[in-house]
């Protein structure tokens, strides 16, 4: 039981050694700064579908190990970009849901230091077994060649919904009345934003410009006037998804990382939908689609330091596994398991969104 | 000195209670009176946190309408049947973490001989059947106001949306289609009692049925019937068969929200505690026992298919989609003011002895709102030119009787009429609705309106209710006699009253405009 004063000795020399080597080590090492005590606090705006993310216990783990603790506030992604109110508040970074709030965030002024797409989630359609399995067999849902996954045909889908046709006529014996899709609204929220500008793009059969959207912002109106009462946040479009079923809420637009959080949120939860009899809810990826990049905008110099945080292996892991998200590139890492359902493989068509200018003056024609 | 021993002690004393007073907490949650059946299971928690909780109830619209105003609604939880209410007046975002418990559709339920007869059993039954039997005079309803409660304006927008011959929703252009109109004022026709509250709808379907009186049908949650046929059934009566129309129903989705008011995390914390006890698994399991939804619960967690009266809680019901939210205020104005059923209402006054000074002042105020169509309509509460109104002040005996349709020439001229009224002399409510039942019953095409009598008063009268009643058992229809207290009011009569004719009392001296709302939205 004692130790001797000679192995004592040695042993304090070893760790104080040891100590030094890890020093010298970590000092190179970003992630463990954050242990040698100089942390940084760091405000900002992000929308409101990372904030499950930053807010979970590894991730500030992490961020931690880099020396940051974040003050992040949740805000629209439109207003964080363009609203006095919180622009005023002197926010260090932005981290909207969608690259065009970059160009946005410029003609407002904001003193732009760099900006980079940490984080993608791709738009989906969310839907229900039967659902799928009607279009299966009316041809608008397809299972992709590589990655297995179901894609739909999203023009096919629109010009069925404009022309009136009935869920029967797609193949969909359950439903009753006409074919219809609801996005949130596009003047609130990204999700519909973002879905507004697909479906300029694919009613005008190209990227839109100022003259398709002439020729074919009508149709989009139309589009999204059928959709009736429409929810302001992404998150209760998907709450009542979730809670309505099929016959409430038989397509919703949403986010790709949206099922995989609510499955993992509560595995056994996700476990007893899988094993009930009733209708599973389902992802159709539309081909095309667009991806929902989430651009980080920094202001403040410190705030280098959390695009290097966010972009390391480590967090890019956490947030595919936990949250669902996708890299910078619409990938995820090799070797990814598959979750709730979703497959990490590279979606196979994904259209750029409108420029600015043309989604602004969208906007408005669906406004009015 | 012992004085100020004293004094030192109460102090402490009375430091020590409020400390402890504000450890216990206090939670107030106003809901739909669909949630009446789960009440308990609330309590429940509250008891195991020791808190203390009070739960009021309200029509959805008028929750809606409460959120609506400036300084919001006093509770800490709004629970309304559907979520569509706080979307369309909680325009400051008052309103937090919204969350559904449950899904509830509004169907048809019909007495299973009615049903039988009309050929709906084991069938698909489309709104077009339904109007059908409207128009052939075989069938009638029980349904609540479109502009008060959930249930009434989630029949009515099924209605509108079938009219339109299956479009995905209600557009605004929609509502000036003649043809529409039609179509809903024929199936409006139907309704033969009216309330503010599903819940109490329900019992007065099976109070009825206690009493000798059956109705052909009612409107009304899945869930709500489930409730009434449990008790149709103890008593031996036949259950209402549930109809779910096949082009479509709304459903409401239970939410359950929070408002902050400012009183710290804990109030917060309590509220995301209650909301994970109402989805915790076993809870799950109890609130689907009352046969409300909960579509990803699968067949585990639903209540039993009980075939005898077509309830299947598991059985596939497309909805409507709900309208814009403009959309859906224009569609409430139609309905108030085009749409419904007429009413045909005799307005008592009592300008008794007893009436001086604060209860004449309350009558006058009361005119005043009634017969002001601006003011009447802010609460949805407002007269159309097709309703008629008998105005019948009274003491002793029935002084006069004023008569003019609800166009806005004939309101004015009642409120002259009101206006030169003064109180004195004795009393004799039963007179007044004596007479006010002949002016009912010898109206021309009774069948068009929905009648009722409301008495204006403080309740202390003379005479007795049996003549009264002896003519009411008599009368081709019912009326219900609703009361409305000013004054100094002894309610008791007015209660026996109300009770004996399926009506309510409302208490007119607090909140005048919320007591003629509510009043108005049973006819």
């Amino acid at each position: 039981m004692a130790i001797s004063r000679r192995a004592f000795g040695l042993g304090l020399l070893g760790a104080a050694a040891a100590g030094t080597g890890g020093y010298l080590t970590l000092k190179d090492r970003p992630e463990f700064r954050g242990y040698l005590g100089n942390r940084a606090h760091l405000f900002g705006f992000i929308g409101g579908e990372k904030q499950a993310f930053l807010a979970d216990p590894d991730v500030v783990h992490a961020l931690g190990g880099y020396g940051l603790e974040l003050d992040a506030r949740v805000a629209g992604s439109v207003e964080m970009v363009r609203e006095p109110a919180l622009l005023t508040q002197k926010p260090q970074f932005l981290w909207p849901s969608s690259s065009i709030m970059v160009d946005l965030a410029r003609k407002s002024g904001v003193a732009i230091r760099n900006d980079q797409v940490v984080l993608n989630s791709p738009i989906v359609v969310y839907t229900w077994g039967p659902v799928v399995e009607g279009l299966k067999k009316s041809g608008l849902v397809t299972v992709a060649a590589k990655g297995d996954y179901n894609q739909l045909d999203l023009k096919a889908l629109l010009d069925a919904i404009l022309a009136g046709k009935n869920w029967s006529d797609l193949g969909i014996a359950e439903l009753y009345g006409r074919t219809r899709i609801v996005s949130t609204d596009p003047n609130r929220s990204n999700s519909g934003f973002m879905f507004a500008g697909l479906v300029l793009s694919l009613m005008s059969g190209d990227v839109a410009t100022q003259e398709l959207l002439a020729q074919h912002g009508d149709q989009a109106k139309a589009i999204f006037r059928s959709m009736g009462l429409k929810s302001s946040s992404s998150g209760k479009l998907f709450d009542q998804y979730i809670a309505g079923g099929l016959g409430a809420e038989p397509m919703a637009v949403g986010y790709e990382n949206q099922l995989v959080e609510w499955a993992l949120a509560d595995p056994a939860r996700w476990q007893r939908v899988q094993a009930g009899a009733g209708a599973k809810p389902e992802i159709l990826y539309p081909r095309p689609t667009v991806y929902s990049a989430h651009p980080l905008i920094t202001i403040d110099p410190t705030v280098d330091r959390l695009l290097q945080a966010l972009t390391s292996p480590k967090l890019q892991e956490l947030a595919w596994s936990k949250h669902g998200f996708r890299g910078p590139l619409g990938t995820v890492a090799a070797g990814s398991d598959t979750i709730a359902g979703v497959r990490p493989a590279e979606i196979e068509a994904v259209l750029p969104m409108p420029s600015a200018d043309v989604m602004l003056a969208l906007l408005s024609q669906l406004d009015g | 000195m012992p004085k100020t021993l004293t004094s030192v002690l109460l102090l402490a004393c009375a430091v020590f209670l409020a400390a402890c007073n504000s450890s216990n907490m206090k939670f107030s949650i106003v809901s739909g009176s669909e949630n009446t059946v789960l009440e308990p299971i609330v309590q429940e928690f509250c008891a195991k946190q020791g808190a203390t909780c009070t739960i009021s109830y309200q029509g959805s619209l008028d929750i809606g309408l409460g959120l609506q105003k400036p300084d919001g609604l006093g509770q800490d939880a709004v629970w309304p049947a559907s979520s569509v209410w706080v979307d369309l007046f909680d325009s400051g975002r008052k309103v937090r973490n919204l969350t559904s418990i449950a899904q509830m559709p509004v169907i048809l339920g019909v007495r299973k001989s009615k049903a039988a007869e009309l050929g709906w059993v084991g069938r698909q039954v489309f709104m077009k059947d339904i109007l059908a039997a409207v128009k052939d005079g075989k069938l009638k309803f029980l349904m609540t106001s479109a502009t008060q409660s959930n249930s009434g304006a989630s029949a009515y927008l099924a209605m509108l949306s079938s009219a339109l011959g299956g479009k995905q929703v209600i557009e605004p252009g929609d509502l000036d289609n003649p043809a529409v109109h039609d179509t809903v004022s024929a199936l409006l026709q139907g309704v033969e009692r009216s309330s503010g509250s599903s819940g109490w709808l329900a019992d007065l379907y099976v109070d009825s049925a206690r009493q000798g009186t059956l109705y052909d049908a009612m409107w009304n949650y899945e869930a709500t019937l489930k409730e009434a046929n449990d008790k149709l059934k103890q008593m031996g009566d036949e259950p209402l068969y549930a109809i779910y129309p096949a082009d479509g129903v709304a459903v409401g989705d239970s939410p359950l929200g929070f408002i902050d008011h400012g009183h710290g995390p804990d109030v917060e914390k309590f509220f995301t505690d209650l909301l994970a006890y109402l989805q915790s698994e076993a809870v799950r399991k109890r609130i689907a026992d009352t046969g409300r939804r909960l579509p990803l619960g699968g067949s585990a967690i639903q209540a039993a298919a009980e075939p005898d009266w077509n309830f299947d809680p598991g059985k596939l019901v497309t909805s409507i989609r709900m309208p814009e939210p403009a959309v859906i205020r224009k569609a409430l104005d139609l309905y108030q003011q085009a749409l419904r059923k007429p009413s045909l209402t005799a307005l008592c006054f009592d300008f008794s002895g007893s009436m001086e000074n604060e209860g004449e002042k309350q009558l006058q105020a009361a005119a005043q709102f009634l017969f002001t169509p601006e003011k009447a309509s802010e609460v949805l509460a407002q007269w159309t030119p097709a309703d008629r109104i008998f105005v019948l002040p009274f003491d002793g005996t029935v002084r006069t009787v004023f008569e003019a349709s609800g166009d806005p020439a004939g309101q004015s001229q009642l409120l002259g009429d009101v206006a030169e009224q003064h109180a004195g002399g004795g009393t004799d409510m039963y007179a007044c609705a004596e007479q006010a039942l002949q002016k009912i019953t010898a109206t021309a095409e009774l069948a068009k309106y929905l009648p009722a009598i409301v008495i204006m008063t403080d309740g202390r009268t003379d005479g007795s209710a049996d003549r009264f009643l002896e003519q009411w058992r008599q009368a081709p229809v019912r009326v219900p006699v609703f009361g409305i207290t000013f004054g100094d009011a002894d309610k008791s009569q007015l209660d026996s009253l109300a009770k004996a004719t399926s009506a309510r009392v409302f208490n007119g001296g607090g909140d005048l405009a919320g007591a003629f709302r509510a009043a108005r939205g049973y006819n």
